[in-house]
């Protein structure tokens, strides 16, 4: 069953002086329990891309069905809704909250999703747990590595239990110990769970764990390949 | 957790939150502090005129206030006056011969208000025995003694025991001069009594004008918070004919003067709050720009607008909530420490004492101050806020978190 269905997307930059076409009619489909790498060298989309899979940012033209409901018309306030109950983002710039500790972190979207203390409050241990950092809980995001940090930030993506994670360039910053610690996470969470994963990467390493990869060059798809392993 | 995120964002710059503090706190220093030094002279300038002139509340013959005619009085007045002194709320009462005349000492004359005073009566209302500067409170002299305010005695170039003559018009309306001495001299900050008065015994002056033992006035003092207009209505309800007014109608500039003090407090406030808009608008901006990339991840993981713009204006209400309270208790400290001491304004006493001023100030504020205070600082603060918070608000969650 597709849990995204993007459709004709076209992404265009500067549409009224100089056209730049970030995306030119892409059509892609993520069914679900995906662990899916979005690739391309720098300047291809893959970031464009995503945004607009994830609602973050508007198609010129196209559409895009997240599990049947399509967001391309949605209106803003619908959609910051929308994208708290059913994506989880993880930013290549972990983007946490420096004023809360790692638990507060992690709670935060059940927060804003108006779960109850308890609920709340035992989702993110069990979620730290699950990432090997539950002894961090009571750390500020700055005493702990980049590749902690980024735990954490998986954690608060899976916190609001999404459809889907997106996840931009989640490794860009992290050493290869630290890389390969996330990529062991991510993927027993897809094997286990059944998460859908989306990743935008130029990052071998990731590349290597995909079960499909797509491969994007000029704002197009030129190569779609699904990974038996 | 939205007041944690908030209150934890105050202190992220420590250095920078603590000067917008300190500026909340000096504004709302100099705006209490401030309100304190005016108030205490407009307290001081109202007070000295009720206490020592107007009285709270005066009675008059309806026809007597026109033209001052010495012919027309009171009837009963040593009745009313006892029934005035005994309604609930009236500290003392009095009543009074108003004439006016002239009063000349061997060098100089001058126009006066002359009122002749139940002596003993009179120390309950006006507490003229503590005005005296030099002299006693009709005391020493028998003959004709008379009570005269320092700037007019100044004038006259008379001192304790010097002779004067008081003229006026009698009943008749025959000339009538009377020689008197100068048996006190007061100093008040009310122009009208340092200048323009002469008070004598009402003994003295009423066979003088030939009006038998008839008064023009009756004045009463009241407890501090007493409604005036409740004491009038008693005092009308068994004594209809009479002319009976507040402070307020008897010397209305003492009224506009209080009405303009409390606009000038409102003037005082608008322009500090205003200078404290425009730091806190500039802090908060500062604090939004460079959070940028951050509030785009909060409006991209699915905090909606309204939070975002909420999350901003409690983070600046908590700054005022730290900066008033230390501005409110530094104004209080200061008006409280020159409230007994008083402010010694004695190098600028001519000027101020032409104004009725007196030149010891002692600062004074109503707990209400505090309140309006706080009230005008939390709307600041929210006007304040409303910017940045607008700025926040108005990002793109996919530029913000892309910004470098």
């Amino acid at each position: 069953m597709s849990i995204i269905q993007a459709q004709n997307i076209k992404k265009t930059y500067n549409a009224d002086t100089i056209p730049v076409h970030a995306l030119n009619a892409i059509n892609l489909n993520v069914e679900e329990g995906e662990f899916t790498a979005i690739v391309g060298p720098s300047g291809c989309g893959k970031t464009t891309l995503l945004n607009i899979l994830g609602g973050l940012d508007d198609a010129t033209q196209g559409s895009v069905e997240i599990d049947g409901t399509t967001i391309t018309d949605m209106r803003d306030s619908d959609l910051i809704d929308f994208r708290l109950n059913n994506i989880g983002f993880v930013f290549q710039s972990y983007n946490l909250i420096p004023v809360l500790t790692t638990k507060e972190n992690v709670e935060f979207v059940m927060l804003l999703q108006k779960q109850g203390d308890k609920a709340r409050q035992s989702r993110a241990m069990e979620l730290l747990k699950e990432m090997g950092i539950a002894d961090k809980a009571d750390k500020r995001p700055s005493e702990l590595s980049g590749g902690q940090q980024q735990r954490v930030a998986v954690a608060r993506a899976l916190a609001s239990k999404p459809k889907f994670v997106l996840a931009d360039e989640p490794t860009a910053n992290l050493d290869s110990q630290s890389t390969k610690d996330l990529l062991d996470i991510m993927a027993k969470l897809n094997k286990e769970e059944g998460i859908t994963f989306v990743f935008s990467t130029h990052d071998q390493r990731v590349i290597d764990r995909a079960r499909r990869i797509v491969y994007l060059d000029d704002g197009k798809i030129i190569n779609d390949v699904t990974v038996s392993k | 957790m939205l007041l944690k995120i908030s209150w934890r964002n105050v202190w992220r710059n420590k250095s920078r939150s603590l000067i917008v503090i300190s500026s909340i706190a000096v504004g709302v220093w100099a705006l209490v502090a401030g309100t304190g030094f005016m108030n205490g002279f407009m307290v001081s300038y109202i007070s000295d005129s009720i206490t020592y002139n107007t009285s709270n509340i005066q009675v008059h013959h309806t026809k007597f206030s026109a033209d001052k005619d010495i012919n027309i009085f009171i009837s009963n007045a040593s009745e009313k006056t006892a029934h005035l002194g005994q309604i609930p709320g009236v500290t003392g009462a009095t009543k009074r011969v108003i004439v006016n005349g002239m009063i000349a000492s061997a060098k100089k004359a001058s126009g006066v208000e002359i009122r002749g005073i139940d002596v003993e009566n009179e120390q309950q209302v006006t507490h003229l025995d503590s005005a005296l500067i030099d002299g006693a409170y009709f005391e020493g002299i028998k003959r004709n003694p008379v009570l005269i305010g320092s700037k007019l005695a100044e004038e006259l170039n008379v001192k304790i025991r010097s002779k004067i003559v008081l003229t006026f018009s009698d009943s008749e309306g025959e000339m009538i001069s009377g020689a008197f001495r100068v048996v006190g001299i007061i100093k008040v900050s009310a122009v009208n009594l340092n200048e323009f008065t002469a008070i004598v015994r009402d003994s003295d002056i009423q066979p003088l004008l030939g009006i038998g033992n008839n008064y023009h006035e009756i004045a009463a003092v009241t407890e501090t918070q007493i409604d005036e207009q409740q004491i009038i209505s008693e005092y009308e309800s068994t004594y209809k004919e009479d002319l009976v007014q507040d402070w307020k109608e008897i010397a209305p500039e003492l009224a506009y003067a209080s009405d303009m003090f409390a606009n000038m407090l409102y003037i005082l406030m608008g322009v500090i709050l205003t200078a404290l808009i425009f730091g806190i608008v500039n802090t908060m901006l500062m604090a939004v720009l460079e959070r940028i990339k951050e509030l785009g991840m909060l409006m991209a993981v699915g905090m909606v607008k309204s939070k975002v713009f909420l999350m901003i204006l409690v983070e600046t209400i908590f700054l005022g909530m730290v900066g008033t309270p230390i501005g409110l208790l530094l104004g209080y400290l200061n008006v409280r420490y020159y409230q007994d001491r008083g402010v010694d304004l004695t190098e600028y006493s001519e000027g101020l004492e032409a104004f009725g001023y007196s030149s010891q100030l002692f600062p004074y504020l109503e707990s209400s101050v505090y309140i309006t205070v706080s009230i005008g600082v939390f709307i600041t603060t929210i006007i304040a806020a409303a910017y940045p918070a607008y700025k926040a608000i108005s990002l793109k969650p996919v530029e913000a978190l892309h910004k470098i």
